[in-house]
């Protein structure tokens, strides 16, 4: 069984199996969509959290949702002007790979499917903020979960 | 000419918007794109421009040094660029990398070579075109240099810490809280820590971006020379040394030092922080004096 919810796991298997030039062909799609991430105006969230961190080069906000029927995550990512490319093509990965997923589930993801979908020859020192959409979507998370928890109880 | 590059001292080597923009199917020049974003130029560049990645092909990725003479003969070839070519350089950060490739290419003793002002902010911001295009060019026989020109624009550790004790001219290009000791990283870049902060005994503070403009572009030479000439009291036969944490900021420094003031000894010690700070045994001092 996958440690990834099932979307994301599709784009994973995409991307493994493409050669280096390719990936970043479709990186590069995938940047493009980035602006789509945004929240729509008038698109009312759960939680919302946006904010500078030193790990980025700029403003970035994760807007949640979960719906309380199915307990998938809707998941909205605003970027800064910026934010490198790569962080923007994640970003897209990751709004249509993580929805519908359970908070739970987006939790447990592990950062291992990141060097599968960008390649070798991308990962480096500089571009370590290709990481750093998804711990902004866990902590987002935890804090939903959190609240869940403490509204239980 | 750009009327605030007449007086440099070496105004050819600096290129505006107008000049580039109307160069752009010059044959004999080769615009080269180099960024700190690794997808950056995918997504738009100048028309005609090829990518020279700053670590994929210019740095040896086995050991930390520089390609080999035959490696850089490939990537110029590759590139359709002879040894009669003018290269101009451009990209994000302040031209940081564009700065740091523009070095490179003199290592190998590219001497043709120019930067754009102000980078690709300035170029978008002046609303120049950009394109997706990838141009194709063809291949030349770029015969491989004989030599890196180390000595010449290089230093290493040893030279340094020479410099050190013996007080020549060192300059600190990092940020003042990096110089003084207060962080072990780039403002940004908490990735990038080393073991010990501070900086290199003697070395003065002077950030890279002293010498830029909000819009990236380089101050005028007045303004540079406050701030290095008067500021540091440097002399026109100095040998000078500049450093960062990797050789990025410094080659911008560098480049300010050797073409925009005309200092003929200018030396961008690569090594930096990441080997000063890591190295066992090696002098450092904190605070705001030099030490």
């Amino acid at each position: 069984m996958s440690a990834y919810p099932a979307a994301l796991d599709d784009i994973v298997a995409f991307f493994d199996l493409l050669p280096e030039d390719d990936k970043r062909e479709n990186l590069i799609a995938y940047a493009d969509q980035s602006g789509l991430c945004a929240p729509k105006p008038g698109e009312t969230f759960d939680l919302e959290d946006v904010r500078k961190d030193e790990e980025c080069t700029d403003k970035v906000g994760v807007f949640l949702t979960v719906n309380p029927e199915t307990r998938g995550v809707h998941v909205r990512v605003s970027l800064g002007p910026h934010v490198q490319t790569l962080t923007k093509a994640m970003t897209a990965i990751l709004c249509k790979g993580l929805e519908g997923a359970s908070p739970e589930s987006i939790m447990e993801v592990p950062q291992d499917f990141v060097p599968k979908i960008v390649g070798g020859q991308l990962i480096r020192l500089r571009s370590q903020t290709v990481y750093y959409i998804l711990t902004r979507i866990k902590s987002t998370a935890k804090v939903w979960l959190n609240r869940e928890r403490a509204a239980a109880s | 000419m750009n009327p605030k590059f007449a007086a440099y001292a070496h105004p050819d080597v600096l290129v505006d918007g107008d000049w580039l923009q109307a160069h752009l199917a010059d044959p004999s020049i080769r615009i080269v794109e180099s960024n700190e974003d690794v997808l950056l130029y995918d997504t738009g560049h100048l028309p005609g421009a090829v990518h020279i990645d700053w670590r994929g092909d210019l740095q040896d990725n086995t050991e930390r040094d520089y390609v080999s003479p035959a490696g850089f003969a490939e990537v110029c070839s590759r590139n359709g660029i002879s040894p009669e070519t003018t290269v101009v350089f451009y990209g994000d950060k302040s031209n940081w990398w564009a700065s740091y490739a523009l070095w490179a290419f003199r290592l190998f003793g590219h001497t043709r070579v120019k930067l754009l002002d102000g980078g690709s902010a300035k170029w978008k911001a002046d609303g120049r075109p950009f394109t997706r295009e990838k141009p194709a060019f063809e291949r030349t026989s770029y015969p491989v240099p004989a030599l890196r020109h180390d000595a010449d624009i290089r230093a290493f550790f040893e030279d340094t810490l020479v410099h050190s004790k013996s007080r020549k001219p060192l300059i600190d290009v990092r940020s003042a809280g990096e110089y003084r000791g207060e962080i072990t990283h780039m403002p940004e870049y908490p990735q990038e820590g080393v073991l010990r902060g501070g900086h290199v005994p003697g070395a003065r503070s002077v950030p890279w971006k002293m010498a830029a403009n909000d819009d990236g572009t380089f101050k005028s030479f007045d303004e540079l020379k406050k701030i290095y000439t008067e500021n540091l009291g440097l002399q026109p036969s100095d040998d000078i040394i500049a450093y960062c944490r990797i050789g990025e900021r410094s080659s911008h420094t560098w480049f300010v030092l050797t073409y925009l003031l005309g200092y003929d000894k200018v030396r961008n010690y690569d090594g930096s922080w990441t080997e000063w700070g890591n190295r066992v045994r090696a002098p450092i001092a904190k605070g705001e004096q030099p030490g």
